[in-house]
């Protein structure tokens, strides 16, 4: 009996011994500028990984979710020692945790930060700064095995994902159930896709029949490819992971390409975000120095993972923002 | 010649007994209050998502879309039973075959075997069940019913694996059952010239018909409350349906998948998910209640 | 003939054990094909790399990386201080990068093999195939990686041995303390029974319930001890409380009643006489048990708890409510680090779509089954143990 309490009090000191020692985490001043290197584009300061010290937590879009991971990959690969977190939880969920509960450092987000959610993290004192990483096309998919559908206009695109069978929307289509997978109602790309495609009202497009929703676009990637009349949406990345299964439809007749990408033909193009704040990119240098490293070669590591290139300007304001923050 | 230290050390022994006994109530009084934590916790969310709910459509409306205002729980009830019922027609008739086996039938060393293998059966976590649901019950149905008649989330593969999942338990309380019916009985049945078959399914089957009733419920509890496997494999909408083959989200699975994503705290989605765990609670408790009610009373009956 | 049923349906249960063993080995191993990044003959017209000198294989390396990663190796070791080995495998394994394109299950790789050559002959003519174990020693080491090949579960363990260690020094006291209040100092009155009643009935409540709880209480509720705030640990702007912390002291609750009821009956089976005896020599009621009860009942106490905790180790749904992290690539460092578990890996890989994940899935889900089965032989051991001595004493 003895031995076991020993043993325990063995754990527990252990435990606390393994605990104190990440004491060292604590920021000091010196520390905060160290990680500056020469400057890669000539506005941000370079930076150098082996020196950032400090944990990072970000939460947010899984739409932004693998251009983060592979940031924050390429991020850890050059020498950076300590733990990012990218939660892939849907962008309300990611300002939620940004905004109310203040627990994250970045917010992932595949749109714009809206008013009210300005106004929650300006009662908790933050004030979100915006930066854009890149752009997205929404990727309209169906199965491989899918064969009589190529394209969709707009308007049949509202159809579809209300309808209840092909043969509703197009005489000439199957009669069998549209099978709609589709980002849960906490996503960006959910509320894109209701602003752009139904005017904003949600209801038809949640009320509809036989529909699959999950903050988790593998799982709708995997039954749209499982299905032979299924249809879904999400972002361009995960098709590009997943050509082998799915086909992309053409919206209108456009393709979703980086030509029509960049010259705003295809009409679900849209922006991806980064959110922070001055205060904690100031009390926590590793934020900033990601931030930094994140603006500098987002564009490097974009297309590999499926997403298109911002243009410059927008790139550049980020880059401002980010200098202004730091004064 | 009395120690004078005596009092001194018995008043010592009495604090030591006094505290110690103080402590070891304090154990018993925390898990009082885990229960009590569970039903308040439970409550007065679900007390926040009433108010703005009213109980009539929660139990008749055959819609669930908090985000638009859909209360109706029917969908997500239907499919919850769907997946146990399809779990409790392998779980029940394999189960009891099992623990007959092995209750009437099997050698001793034939049991020392496949107890343990049902008890590892029994300890594989639910996600590794939920694999298996999704890599390979999925593919097997859509091989055999058709890709076009079998979604590739459906609950039909949720509830037969489910049924897996649960046959151990189902079949190690139902051979409980089996063995406490007294030798005296199946004696009897021999004695008026019945052989070993018709004694079990006229004699010992009837004797313990209580007990095998409570490893039913038992069983149809425990697949209510399983998550994993319909996290994985049944779906992620709520659909009102009684297709099997039809992809349909349960109450665990509706739970997990919103808290796995976005617990958005006092929303109404928030909101609903305590709701739908006071509902699921109550509706395991008293199940197991009455489960244990039965038992109580089968023991009684041969004690 | 009816008969037979009942032997058949027991061989169809150990049937379909083998079909759920069988499918999980059969994703975790096959052949893959092999596609390399950049082609080895693009850089050395030979294509092997053995030939080249020191400073052509930096050369290469710093066409090929990044600035960062370069200073990174040269902060590691300097380059130039490298063997000509071990630049080789630098190249190798960072330019040249090969990378699996397509598996294959193992039944397929065992009976179909000429139908694989075909397909990546088709599909990679520059394919490579060779014969994968996903569950291999790199897999075990490696951290959470988003590509499949170099995923590992080294994470995943730490974040699951870490909470166990939580759930453990909380529930096994309490467990224990309970039980000993139950069988040795409660009367038999109302009060007892209703707390065996509740027991009872928290070990049917679904495990999910468990994880609202932990949710309300451990990560919202008590956030500034889960997090570790109150304790310095974090920055306060950032306190979260979804840490290892809040998942052991959850499951601890989830596995509390399993504990409690084992403990009991190890209580129960300890003989009154033993209790006499302690208490005719005058030992206090608090000696009996600790020199006599406990001693003799331990190695059943520690049976229970050790099939408890595997249990813990399994869970899946509570971890996920109460908000485990995605993508988390360092290992835990404190009991107030964010996590993942082992079983939070396999649901998170299950649920890709891409082939290869599954592979990852299966190899993990054999890990998770190797130190499951690994604690129920202890257990069994020691329960083994038990029956032995009592049938010699």
């Amino acid at each position: 009996m003895k031995k076991i309490i020993l043993l325990n009090l063995l754990l527990v000191s252990a435990l606390v011994v393994f605990a104190s020692s990440n004491k060292e985490t604590k920021v000091t001043e010196d520390k905060s500028s160290s990680w500056q290197i020469e400057s890669e584009d000539g506005i941000l300061p370079g930076v150098n990984p082996l020196k950032v010290e400090g944990d990072i937590i970000s939460a947010g879009s899984s739409t932004v979710f693998p251009l983060s991971e592979a940031m924050a990959e390429r991020f850890k690969d050059e020498g950076y020692a300590y733990n990012v977190t990218v939660d892939s939880i849907g962008s309300g969920a990611g300002f939620e945790r940004f905004t109310v509960t203040g627990e994250t450092d970045i917010a992932n987000a595949s749109r714009p930060i809206k008013e009210k959610e300005i106004a929650a993290a300006n009662k908790i004192g933050r004030n979100p700064i915006e930066f854009r990483v890149g752009t997205d096309a929404l990727a309209v998919t169906v199965s491989k095995s899918n064969t009589f559908v190529k394209d969709l206009t707009l308007e049949q695109l509202a159809k579809v994902f209300v309808s209840d069978k092909w043969s509703d929307v197009d005489a000439s289509w199957p009669n069998e159930k549209i099978l709609k997978f589709i980002p849960g109602t906490d996503s960006g790309t959910f509320d894109y896709f209701v602003e752009e495609v139904f005017k904003k009202d949600s209801a038809p497009l949640l009320s509809a029949s036989n529909v699959q929703m999950s903050e988790d676009d593998n799982i709708l990637v995997q039954g749209i490819a499982e299905s032979p009349y299924g249809i879904g949406f999400f972002g361009f990345a995960y098709y590009v992971e997943n050509k082998a299964t799915l086909n992309i439809l053409s919206i209108d007749g456009v393709k979703a390409t980086k030509e029509n990408v960049d010259a705003a033909k295809y009409p679900l193009a849209r922006p991806l975000f980064i959110y922070s704040d001055a205060k904690i990119m100031k009390e926590k240098p590793q934020v900033a120095a990601f931030i930094a490293y994140y603006l500098t070669y987002v564009n490097e590591e974009i297309t590999r993972v499926g997403y298109f290139p911002a243009n410059d300007s927008v790139l550049e304001a980020g880059k401002q923002a980010w200098l202004e923050a730091m004064k | 010649m009395i120690n004078p230290n005596y009092s001194e050390s018995v008043m010592k022994r009495k604090i030591t007994e006094g505290v110690i006994k103080v402590v070891l109530t304090i154990c018993a009084v925390i898990t009082v209050l885990v229960t009590i934590g569970i039903v308040v916790i439970l409550g007065k969310e679900s007390y926040l998502f009433f108010k703005d709910v009213s109980i009539v459509e929660f139990f008749t409306s055959t819609k669930w879309q908090p985000s638009i205002e859909q209360f109706g729980v029917l969908p997500l009830i239907n499919s919850t039973l769907t997946t146990s019922f399809i779990a409790m027609l392998v779980a029940a008739p394999l189960g009891l075959c099992v623990a007959i086996y092995l209750s009437e039938y099997a050698t001793k060393k034939t049991r020392s075997i496949l107890k343990p293998i049902l008890e590892i059966l029994a300890g594989i976590p639910t996600v590794v069940y939920g694999y298996f649901a999704l890599t390979f019950m999925t593919p097997f149905l859509r091989l055999v019913f058709g890709q076009h008649n079998v979604e590739v989330y459906n609950t039909a593969s949720a509830g037969l694996v489910m049924g897996i999942l649960i046959l151990p338990l189902v079949s190690s309380i139902t051979e409980d059952a089996l063995s406490s019916v007294p030798n005296a009985l199946r004696e009897a049945s021999y004695g008026l010239g019945g052989n070993k078959l018709q004694c079990t399914l006229t004699v010992v089957v009837p004797a313990a018909f209580s007990g095998i009733a409570a490893a039913f419920i038992l069983g149809l509890s425990r697949a209510i409350g399983e998550t994993m496997i319909v996290a994985l494999a049944a779906g992620a909408g709520p659909n009102f349906t009684f297709n099997p083959f039809e992809a349909a989200e349960t109450l665990t699975g509706y739970i997990v998948r919103i808290s796995g994503g976005d617990v958005s705290y006092n929303t109404v989605d928030y909101n609903s998910i305590f709701a739908l765990g006071l509902f699921l609670f109550v509706i395991t408790l008293t199940l197991n209640i009455i489960s244990r009610k039965i038992v109580q009373k089968f023991q009684e009956e041969y004690d | 003939m009816i008969n037979l049923i009942f032997k058949t349906s027991t061989l169809f249960t150990l049937f379909v054990l083998f079909l759920l063993l069988a499918n999980i080995v059969n994703d975790a191993f096959g052949y893959v094909a092999i596609v390399n990044t950049v082609d080895p003959h693009e850089l050395v017209e030979s294509g092997n790399l053995d030939s080249l000198s020191n400073n052509e294989l930096i050369g290469i390396l710093e066409k090929n990386l990044s600035k960062g990663l370069i200073r990174r190796y040269n902060f590691e070791e300097p380059l130039n201080k490298r063997t000509q080995k071990e630049l080789v495998e630098l190249v190798f394994n960072r330019v040249i990068e090969p990378r699996v394109a397509q598996s294959w299950n193992l039944i397929t790789s065992i009976f179909h093999r000429g139908q694989i050559n075909s397909e990546v002959q088709r599909d990679f003519p520059t394919a490579t195939v060779q014969f994968r174990a996903w569950l291999n020693p790199d897999f075990l080491v490696n951290p959470q990686s988003s590509v499949p090949e170099l995923a590992g579960i080294r994470t995943a363990i730490l974040g699951s041995l870490l909470i166990i260690c939580i759930t453990v020094i909380f529930a096994f006291p309490l467990g224990v303390g309970t039980a000993l209040y139950l069988e040795e100092y409660a009367k038999d009155n109302k009060i007892s029974r209703l707390i065996q009643v509740n027991i009872y009935n928290l070990s049917g409540v679904p495990s999910i319930i468990y994880g609202l709880l932990g949710l309300t209480v451990f990560v919202r509720g008590m956030e500034p001890i889960t997090s570790g705030a109150i304790f310095g640990f974090n920055d306060p702007s950032t306190a979260n409380g979804r840490t290892i912390l809040a998942a052991g002291l959850t499951l601890g609750i989830l596995i509390l009643p399993i504990i409690i009821i084992n403990t009991q009956e190890a209580l129960r089976a300890v003989p009154n006489s033993l209790r006499h005896a302690g208490y005719g020599i005058g030992a206090s009621k608090w000696q009996v048990i600790w020199s006599h009860v406990l001693p003799n009942s331990m190695e059943r106490i520690l049976t229970g708890t050790i099939l408890a905790v595997s249990r813990a180790i399994g869970e899946t749904a509570p971890i996920v409510v109460i908000g485990a992290s995605t993508f988390i690539a360092i290992d835990p460092s404190n009991i107030f680090s964010k996590f993942t578990t082992l079983p939070i890996q396999i649901y998170q890989w299950t649920a890709r779509p891409q082939v290869e994940f599954r592979n990852v899935a299966a190899a993990a889900i054999i890990v998770l089954l190797i130190l499951l089965l690994s604690m129920n032989t202890i257990a069994i051991l020691l329960r083994n143990n038990i029956s032995r001595k009592r049938s010699n004493g």
